[in-house]
């Protein structure tokens, strides 16, 4: 179902949006979505799983009485759609009872009938389960050949997304995306307890043709993995305290989700998530004066960039996809809303970050993809590094854990080297890094240049309730950060 | 369905999947739900679907193999799609490690039910509740309410026949200070939304946010604290998630011995604390027997029928086991412990409600909710995440004010051996897993020397 308007979804449209209009919505969207994922695993050499679920949903979203109601159904009939509409009216009238906001949305030009697709070369939902078998297969021996590897684990993750939007102002727009992602994960089992090291290839919105070698190296990369373990397992374990970190894209795209890409949904920082998900630091207020980071900081919200995660042609409210800015010369100067928030803070236009990750939840604001910019001289990361007295390169994500205001954050990673002198000298093990977010980006001292810039991100950024998870991306350069707390993870178990 | 109810559409399933056979799990599911913030009603749903899973078991030269898929069935068609798709991925799998004869399991006489459509309509009245909450302006409100009703059929080829309805409900409401200085959170997971009474609710989270008055800045440190029911939960069920056989038996968890073989045996605690899974637990009762499809260390599709009973991960205060598939169980020489969605947390002597655990603390720290919580290092378990919604100083066994927050980085595992005191267990939500975990008999615990790592100025 359908990945381009047709005669079924503009009829399920009709259907419902000729009840809500009936039932007296000021406002009514249909969305139709059809989500297909494919997941295989991997395990020591034999396959462990290989599977695919997809799902079509139908919804329909009415503001009546000025209260917001929303159902949804598996039934694609014109009668499943009016009765979604009568529920979704139902809905208004047990919200509007006890609302006291009045729902308004921003104003966004119709477009009408209008489609969109993600450019990929390969949909990774055509290939054959025996050609991504083969290639995790491959990977999986490869890696094993290395006596200090004592287990692989290695999967794929491939999705696409085809959506139908309709509204009472005659859109009818159409789009479909991707996205594929893949890990490999090499432990070791030792007298000393065990250890792994895991790639950091980002899942990206692209088709097969990424595990294939266009986008990220692959092969270096896992032809890497075993000595990169080798060494981490026979490593010493860092000295807590405070060190300077240069800090790898492959790592720093996950502490711009979370201190920067959570801390700028307006929706947050109003107190739309305030029992879930908390609320934001970043208050209103703080816009246009609240000092962020340091002055080489600027990050952008974007739905536009190429292979995001995010990327689209309209939100799930109709918005065309846009570029704008959330942090300039260190200063907090934009947010993230979607048309409802943007009404309610006097915005005369969303920024389309309205999204919901399946037909069958409503549509939230949800993140964009929010990069840090790279600085205008080509610094390399080796150059950064350079600059470095006694510090830690720190390389690929692992763990991450941010408060319900986005101040005090503790992440892990995947590789740590020790910098002295301007020089790697060798790995380190056990680093955890913490720190408070405004602390944290005013100790930005360097940043890469374009060369060093890579979009990382997530399958699944989790957010509202009922919970739904959100594909995002994260671009940024290598960056240095003085003085940062540096905690032996190891020691903080035994402390 | 449009012309097929769901234990048809099981049934049609396996005949397409043959003599080969396979599982089939069909569910039927209907969700309602509110949310408010700012005092309003802000966001709702309400959502039926269906999905049938299927796993197709297909004979290769060195074994059998399975491949899984899943989507939504209209007719029969539908569901030939599912079935080839699935015979696909298996064939292109190869054979099966976790690969076993299924068995004939239980044959549930309401099997052909028609699914429960109609909900529970108990979300307008918890509206009307709200209205009265919303009308004290001395702070404002924010929650979430759900309650959602879910069929499940599960045929298998060896003759399983099971029909599951698992009603559940949450209601969560947190209250903040206008100033947003404050913040208190209460929740409860139930069977209804009829249940539930919001009064309750909205006393505890008052009486927490007029605690908040005095506020004591509290330097981070090792603190002797007083773990809610809540809280505890969080940590034990991330525990229970890790609580693998095989992982443990291949040497890489914190429940692996260092001489080989796993701690299974080994006392963790010298309070006489179980740890459980229990299908039957009174109130929060779930299905009996596996239904899975997949393969993972904890579960394999063949195991689908088996039933389950109860198992002690912990058992007063020893690892008892480990939870395992079938597959994986004989792998590791280890008994067969397929683990449910419930957990008990008890202890032979605990006494009193969580006011009493803190009288009796004396001197601490009554933590309330945990939050984001990960894993820093498998090794030990170390877990880190945040206080959140009430850290209460206590003094001479009396709340005397309210602390900042913090992040803590403490090992479930590693703390078991600390706990000093424990309460009564009683059902609760799990403030962090609640959209996994709702279904929670946990006791309170005081626990020395927890690492309470960094301040936290979040509220």
């Amino acid at each position: 179902m359908p990945a381009n308007p047709n005669e079924l979804a503009n009829s399920l449209a009709d259907a419902a949006l000729e009840v809500a209009a009936e039932g007296a919505a000021t406002i009514a969207h249909v969305r139709i979505a059809t989500h297909d994922n494919r997941i295989v695993s991997v395990r020591d050499g034999n396959v462990e799983n290989v599977g695919t679920d997809s799902t079509t949903g139908f919804s329909v979203r009415v503001v009546s009485q000025g209260a917001w109601g929303f159902a949804a159904t598996h039934e694609l009939t014109p009668a499943g759609a009016r009765d979604a509409a009568r529920r979704a009216l139902a809905m208004a009238a047990v919200s509007a009872a006890v609302s006291t906001d009045v729902v308004s949305l921003a104003d966004e030009p119709a477009y009408g009938t209008a489609s969109w697709t993600m450019p990929v070369v390969i949909d990774p939902m055509a290939v054959s389960d025996d050609e991504v078998i083969e290639l995790l297969m491959a990977w999986n021996e490869k890696v094993s050949k290395s006596s200090a590897v004592h287990h692989v684990d290695a999967h794929a993750a491939m999705g696409r997304d085809a959506t139908f939007f309709a509204d009472l102002n005659g859109n009818r727009l159409s789009q479909q995306r991707f996205r594929t992602s893949a890990q490999l994960t090499a432990s070791h089992i030792g007298e000393g307890g065990f250890d792994d090291m895991r790639t950091c290839a980002p899942p990206a919105g692209r088709g097969f043709e990424y595990l294939q070698g266009h986008g990220w190296d692959w092969d270096t990369e896992l032809a890497q993995i075993p000595d990169l373990l080798d060494q981490k397992v026979k490593s010493p374990s860092v000295e807590a305290g405070t060190w300077d970190l240069v800090i790898d894209p492959t790592n720093l795209w996950l502490t711009i989700h979370e201190s920067i890409g959570h801390a700028t949904e307006l929706d947050r920082a109003l107190g739309y998530e305030a029992n879930y998900a908390g609320t934001s630091f970043a208050t209103l207020d703080k816009l246009g004066n609240f000092k962020y980071g340091s002055p080489i900081m600027n990050v952008t919200g974007d739905r536009i960039a190429e292979h995001g995660l995010s990327t689209v042609a309209w939100d799930d409210e109709g918005v065309a996809a846009q570029q704008w800015n959330l942090i300039t010369d260190g200063i907090l100067t934009g947010y993230q809303v979607d048309r409802n928030i943007a009404s309610h803070v006097g915005l005369d236009r969303s920024n389309g970050c309205a999204f919901a990750d399946s037909a069958l939840h409503v549509p939230i604001q949800r993140m964009p993809n929010v990069s840090l910019q790279p600085g205008t001289e080509d610094l390399s990361t080796q150059d950064l590094i350079s600059g470095v007295d006694r510090g830690i390169y720190i390389v690929g994500d692992k763990s991450w854990s941010i408060d319900m205001q986005r101040f005090n954050f503790q992440f892990t990673g995947q590789r740590f080297f020790e910098i002295k002198n301007g020089e790697i000298v060798g790995q380190l093990k056990d680093v955890v890094y913490q720190s408070k977010t405004p602390d944290f980006w005013g100790s930005m001292v360097a940043i890469g240049g374009p060369s060093t810039y890579l979009l990382g991100g997530a399958l699944n950024c989790g957010k509202g309730q009922p919970g739904q998870v959100a594909p995002v991306s994260h671009g940024c350069p290598s960056a240095v950060f003085r003085d940062i707390n540096v905690l032996n993870g190891r020691k903080e178990a035994s402390a | 369905m449009s012309n097929l109810s769901m234990d048809q559409a099981v049934e049609v399933a396996l005949e397409l999947l043959g003599t080969d056979g396979g599982v089939a799990v069909g569910e039927v599911n209907a969700v309602r739900n509110l949310r408010w913030a700012n005092s309003s009603l802000t966001t709702n749903g309400d959502t039926i679907d269906n999905t049938l899973s299927l796993a197709a078991f297909v004979p290769v030269n060195d074994g059998v193999a399975s491949g899984i898929v899943s989507g939504q069935v209209r007719n029969r068609e539908d569901i030939k799609g599912l079935v080839a798709a699935a015979r696909a991925s298996a064939r292109a799998a190869g054979a099966s490690q976790d690969a076993m004869d299924l068995v004939a399991g239980a044959q549930h006489s309401n099997f052909a039910a028609p699914a429960t459509q109609a909900v529970d309509d108990g979300l307008g009245d918890i509206a009307q509740q709200l209205s009265e909450v919303f009308s004290d302006t001395s702070s404002q409100y924010f929650g979430y309410a759900e309650y959602s009703h879910d069929t499940t059929y599960v045929a298998t080829s060896a003759g399983t026949r099971l029909r599951y309805e698992q009603p559940t409900a949450r209601f969560e409401l947190c209250a903040k200070s206008p100033d947003r200085t404050k913040s208190a959170w209460s929740g409860q997971s139930a069977k209804t939304l009829g249940d539930i009474v919001v009064a309750p609710h909205s006393s505890r989270v008052r009486a927490g946010i007029a605690h908040q008055a005095n506020r004591i800045d509290v330097e981070p440190g090792q603190h002797t604290v007083t773990l809610s029911p809540s809280a505890f939960a969080d940590l034990m069920i991330y525990l229970l998630w890790t609580a693998s056989a095989r992982e443990a038996n291949e040497g890489r968890s914190v429940f692996s011995n260092p001489l080989g073989g796993t701690r299974i045996g080994e006392r963790l605690t010298q309070r006489e604390l179980t740890v459980a899974t229990d299908p039957t637990l009174r109130g929060l009762e779930t299905s009996d027997a596996v239904i899975n499809l997949g393969a993972s260390s904890m579960s394999s599709s063949f195991d689908t029928g088996l039933p389950i009973t109860r198992s002690e991960i912990l058992s007063s205060g020893v690892l008892n086991a480990l939870a395992s598939s079938r597959y994986a169980a004989h792998e590791a020489n280890l008994p067969f412990t397929p683990i449910t969605d419930n957990i008990e947390v008890s202890d032979a002597h605990g006494s009193g409600s969580l006011d009493d655990l803190a009288a009796r603390m004396s001197d601490g720290l009554l933590i309330t909710c945990l939050w984001y919580i990960r894993e820093v290092d498998p090794q030990s378990l170390l877990l880190t995440g945040l206080t959140r919604d009430g850290v209460y100083v206590v003094r001479n066994g009396e709340i005397v004010g309210c602390a900042n927050n913090f992040r803590f980085n403490e090992s479930p595992v590693g703390m078991l051996s600390r706990i000093t005191d424990a309460g009564t267990a009683i059902d609760c939500l799990p403030r962090e897993w609640a959209d996994w975990f709702s279904r929670s008999r946990v006791c309170p615990v005081t626990v020395d020397g927890f690492n309470l790592s960094t301040r936290s100025d979040a509220i």
